[in-house]
């Protein structure tokens, strides 16, 4: 029976109460652990398609007649469009349309950073197009341009009032305390640079949109279109079969979905819109800078007793401000806790989810400041850690956590540490850092799946969710043939379509298989269902004694063994149909991830270079249902996340505040020669609690505490104090000169 | 766009020289250089090592793993860009590639593009000049470079023969160029002189496919030791001994290169036997 709930639903830390059609779900859970496909390593289906280049990303789409778009963007941070003239642009060859402010959403007479959408045109060739912007002309008003994100706030330029959040009396438990550390701590802004660029193609059919599109979530860009068109949603398709990475940069449609929808409208041809990779890296969104101020206060016992920060997260034009102060507020037991967060608006490029955003800079400060309180207090940071330890969410029960467990994982690598140092020389210093997680990624409702099963016994999971490169087709499919009894290979998965499958969530927020999953079990388990009830009838058996088990059905008793296509024979061109859908959270309780990084570092005390040389990963993400996938996902978080520690940083000049940092040379990700030994391991424990599956998502825990682990680890190597992300040689010198006037200060012999 | 392959030196006339395309490519891409007709010299610059003389079109990926190379020269094209840029760009054209400095590839109007301001020395410099900056603080990217200055190696090039140190000048108010080499006029082939040892050191922030932060080239042959830089002024950079450094003039934010600069000087230095 169908019911009506209002349930909560989180994505990327934000919680919004929703009303949910939910069936009912009787299934109990899987026993914890490996079991025939699920929790057993599989290669993903797509492995072969993506690597031979058949699969069909948004930037390999071509339709027939298909022209292309290029975008106008403001040269100054911040101005007005007091006239545009695209006449000349369209007298130009190949050019056959052109629009201009309010033409199409995202297209703006005010531009709030340099980099924002003015006018787009569409061309034969994009060569064309991008000539024929130099066509228009466009009068500018310039506006006062502010770039620092602190006299933004003293001048009251903000994204909304300040959050406060308190429990306890923090001022009192900081006077009372034994200990207390202060510091300042800086993250940078970094890019997501997608090997994919922001793209859509459009095509108008009849009064049907079709939109191609690089995206995290077919649906949301359906209704956002839809709405900012003014059409009936099903006149929407969202096409997005393959992905070459979001990070939460494609939650939403963009100037660039609507520039070619309008340009086709215009043409009645179909328009590609792809940013280039210049534009990539000024107007694809960004991880916002932070500014964390923190106060960290204990007995002498090694009890936290006040944790404090006052943060800035430095916006930019746009975007929305995450909870940088999240980890302080729930990472520890901790009764006096106080937190400010100001939302500067500046004239930046703005700011889109960033994989675990505000956890990531937020637990840079915290896991930091914890080990400079550990130094204080001459306490093992493993130990302070676990003194610390928070058994409930401020009052609310956690479905499950096993951060315990975690820390007895990671003791093995903690107590490298002693060899690890004193492999140090005159010039390379090594040390071992820590640093804990916690995060959303309990996913939520509503989602759906259907499966179809054919007489040829294979099964097909349907359901309109996107892959965006974390091997989703993989895993669900593993969910399907577990419950259906049948090996892998029989398990095809169709997705990436809202004409072809029901409603499924983003992929945004560690959400995807914890999401959908519980779906597509259902969808499975209803089709199994129905087979072992026509099963029952045709054998003449009870279903009590049916089951499926490597692809056949089979009675307890072992007198009946049949294949399943063999039995299905019957249903000819027929199918079985199942359908699922994801029930709601468990009420009343706190669903999260934890974890641990254990980093070896070596620091060059001279040239101030900085190597990652071993990472060990622990995570609590309940049931893993793919533990090859699950592994990529770790190491792809932490190479992401090295980056962001050591190179990664988007420049601007302040003065112009335009971006300097446009090409891959400029601005510094990781290559696989930085990549240090990286140790993956789980608790696999399945969350008793959270839906029929007991599985969280991890696309976003393994980045959130690797800054941290790496900056500890720099510590226990050299004595510096790094407070600054990224962690480039100017800043490890600095840091090294700071701890060597620190020592002289602090050491009688100097004096 | 038309695009000319002549099969002699003598079929050279005009149009904008491309050889492996690494760097004129992206610069035509960016509009920073404009042509109408692209000509390309591979035909036309000789390639491959003859004893002491190397076809200024031989590519970096064929230097690096040729055991006659001095070190220095070796390293400095192992430890350049990535192995698709490698086996592509020519060692003629890595000599002659302009700066990374993210002001003057976004055309800001600064002095190299023919302006009146440095925008660098005034904005965003952390990874710009510690030497001759006080007109352009631009930073010159060729590892190559610096290792050919420390081999003091010999260029010929279609109209005469030059030290590599002469191939490279300071801009200035009068002459926004970094090199000296004229319109129309390819480098040909370059020739090293025998060294004992030699050494190249090299900073970059991550472990590969980084242009220097700080290269340091060190040779040594009977008459002495020479040492030349990457990456801390407009163009490769011969320093008179590692003590000089205490007269580099880095900006507000340059200072940390001077430091990576010395340590690098002393370690390639030990290097040598």
């Amino acid at each position: 029976m169908a019911r009506l709930i209002r349930t909560e639903k989180e994505v990327e830390g934000n919680f919004e109460e929703i009303w949910l059609v939910v069936e009912e779900d009787p299934l109990e859970q899987w026993p914890a652990g490996p079991l025939d496909v699920v929790g057993r390593p599989a290669v993903r289906k797509d492995a072969l398609e993506r690597v031979r280049g058949e699969a069909r990303y948004t930037a390999d789409i071509r339709l027939p007649g298909m022209l292309h778009a290029a975008v106008l963007r403001s040269p100054y941070a911040h101005a007005r469009v007091k006239t545009i003239d695209l006449a000349p642009a369209l007298e130009l060859p190949g050019v056959r349309a052109a629009i201009g402010p309010g033409d199409a959403p995202g297209l703006e007479a005010e531009a709030g950073y340099a980099g924002a959408a003015v006018a787009a045109v569409a061309a034969e060739t994009f060569g064309q197009a991008r000539a024929a912007l130099e066509a228009i002309r466009v009068d500018w008003e310039e506006l006062e341009v502010v770039v620092d994100p602190e006299q933004a706030v003293e001048r009251g330029l903000v994204h909304g009032e300040p959050e406060r959040y308190e429990r306890g009396d923090f001022d009192r438990a900081v006077a009372e305390a034994d200990v207390v550390v202060e510091g300042t701590y800086r993250t940078q802004v970094v890019l997501h640079n997608s090997m994919e660029t922001h793209q859509s193609v459009c095509e108008w059919v009849g009064d049907r949109l079709d939109v191609y599109t690089s995206t995290q979530y077919v649906w949301g860009v359906r209704s956002e279109v839809a709405g900012e068109l003014g059409m009936p949603a099903d006149k929407v398709r969202v096409v997005c079969e393959y992905m070459g990475g979001g990070f939460g940069s494609k939650n939403s449609a963009g100037e660039y979905t609507f520039a070619a929808a309008a340009l086709s409208r215009a043409t009645g041809r179909p328009v590609r819109c792809a940013l280039t990779r210049r534009e990539e890296n000024v107007a694809a969104g960004n991880r916002n800078a932070t500014i964390q101020r923190l106060t960290a206060a204990a007995r002498s016992d090694g009890t936290i007793v006040a944790l404090g920060g006052e943060f800035v997260n430095a916006l930019g034009w746009g975007g929305w401000s995450a909870s940088t102060e999240g980890p302080l507020k729930m990472l520890y037991a901790c009764d006096n806790v106080r937190t400010t967060r100001h939302t500067a608006k500046i004239n930046t490029p703005p700011m889109k989810a960033f994989r675990a955003p505000g956890f990531v800079e937020g637990t840079f400060g915290l896991e930091c400041i914890i080990d400079e309180l550990a130094a204080k207090l001459d306490v093992d940071p493993l130990e302070l850690r676990r003194k610390n330890y928070a058994s409930s969410n401020d009052g609310t029960p956690f479905s499950s956590k096993n951060l315990t467990q975690c820390y007895e994982l990671a003791q093995k690598h903690w107590d490298r540490r002693h060899d690890v140092r004193a492999r140090s020389d005159a010039t390379w210093k090594r040390g071992v850092g820590m640093a804990s997680q916690i995060w959303y990624g309990g996913g939520g409702p509503p989602s759906y799946a259907w499966t179809r099963v054919g007489s040829d016994g294979r099964i097909t999971v349907v359901t309109a969710m996107q892959d965006i490169g974390t091997g989703t087709r993989t895993a669900m499919a593993q969910i399907a043939a577990e419950e259906l009894g049948v090996p892998l290979d029989r398990v095809e998965v169709t997705l990436g379509d809202t004409a072809r499958g029901p409603y499924a969530t983003l992929s945004a927020g560690s959400s995807t298989t914890p999401s959908i999953g519980p779906a597509v079990r259902a969808a499975a388990a209803d089709a199994r269902r129905q087979i072992i009830e026509i099963a029952a009838q045709r054998y003449d058996l009870e279903e009590r004694v049916l089951e499926i088990r490597d692809a056949r059905i089979v009675s307890a008793d072992g007198n009946l063994s049949v294949a399943l296509e063999e039995f299905l024979e019957i249903l000819g061109s027929a199918q079985i149909l199942g359908k699922g859908a994801r029930g709601p959270n468990p009420t009343g309780m706190s669903v999260l991830t934890f974890g641990v990084h254990v980093v070896e570092a070596a620091v060059d005390v001279e040239t101030g270079e900085v190597r990652v040389e071993r990472v060990a990963a622990i995570h609590d993400v309940g049931r893993i249902v793919n533990p090859l996938g699950a592994e990529s996902q770790v190491e792809g978080g932490i190479i992401q996340g090295i980056g962001h520690t050591l190179s990664e940083q988007r420049l601007l000049d302040e003065e112009t505040g335009r971006v300097l940092t446009t090409s891959l040379d400029a601005y510094r990700m990781p290559t696989i020669a930085d990549v240090p030994e990286i140790v993956c391991e789980f608790v696999d424990e399945p969350d008793a609690h959270l839906t029929n599956l007991g599985s969280k998502g991890l696309g976003e825990p393994p980045i959130v505490p690797i800054a941290a682990a790496i900056a500890n680890a720099i510590r226990d190597a050299t004595g510096a104090d790094v407070h600054e992300l990224p962690v480039t040689r100017e800043e490890m010198l600095r840091a090294l000169r700071e701890a060597a006037k620190k020592e002289r200060r602090g050491s009688p012999a100097a004096v | 766009m038309d695009l000319l392959q002549p099969s002699s030196l003598e079929d050279v006339d005009g149009g904008l020289v491309v050889h492996g395309g690494t760097e004129v490519v992206p610069l035509l891409r960016d509009g920073i250089l404009h042509a109408d007709t692209l000509v390309d010299v591979r035909n036309v610059v000789p390639r491959g090592i003859s004893g002491g003389v190397i076809g200024a079109g031989t590519t970096l990926a064929e230097l690096e793993v040729e055991p006659q190379i001095p070190a220095a020269l070796r390293e400095a094209c192992r430890l350049a860009a990535s192995p698709q840029l490698r086996n592509m760009s020519s060692l003629g054209g890595n000599l002659l590639q302009s700066t990374r400095c993210w002001y003057w590839r976004l055309k800001y109007p600064c002095r190299l593009h023919g302006g009146d301001r440095c925008h660098a020395a005034e904005g965003e410099h952390r990874e710009h000049a510690i030497f001759g900056n006080d007109f352009c603080a631009s930073a010159h990217p060729s590892d190559v470079a610096a290792a050919l200055l420390a081999l003091d190696a010999r260029l010929r090039t279609s109209r005469r023969e030059l030290a590599v140190a002469d191939l490279y000048r300071l801009p200035d108010e009068g002459n926004r160029r970094t090199t000296t080499l004229e319109p129309g006029e390819l480098i040909l082939e370059v020739e090293l002189p025998q060294v004992e040892s030699s050494a190249y050191l090299k900073a970059m922030d991550r472990k590969r496919w980084s242009f220097p932060q700080v290269g340091v080239a060190v040779a040594r042959t009977g008459g002495g030791t020479r040492i030349a830089l990457a990456g801390v002024a407009p163009v490769p950079w011969l320093l008179a001994g590692p003590e000089e450094l205490d007269r580099a003039t880095p900006l507000e934010r340059t200072a940390w290169k001077v430091d990576v600069a010395r340590a690098l000087a002393g370690r390639a230095l030990a290097q040598l036997p």
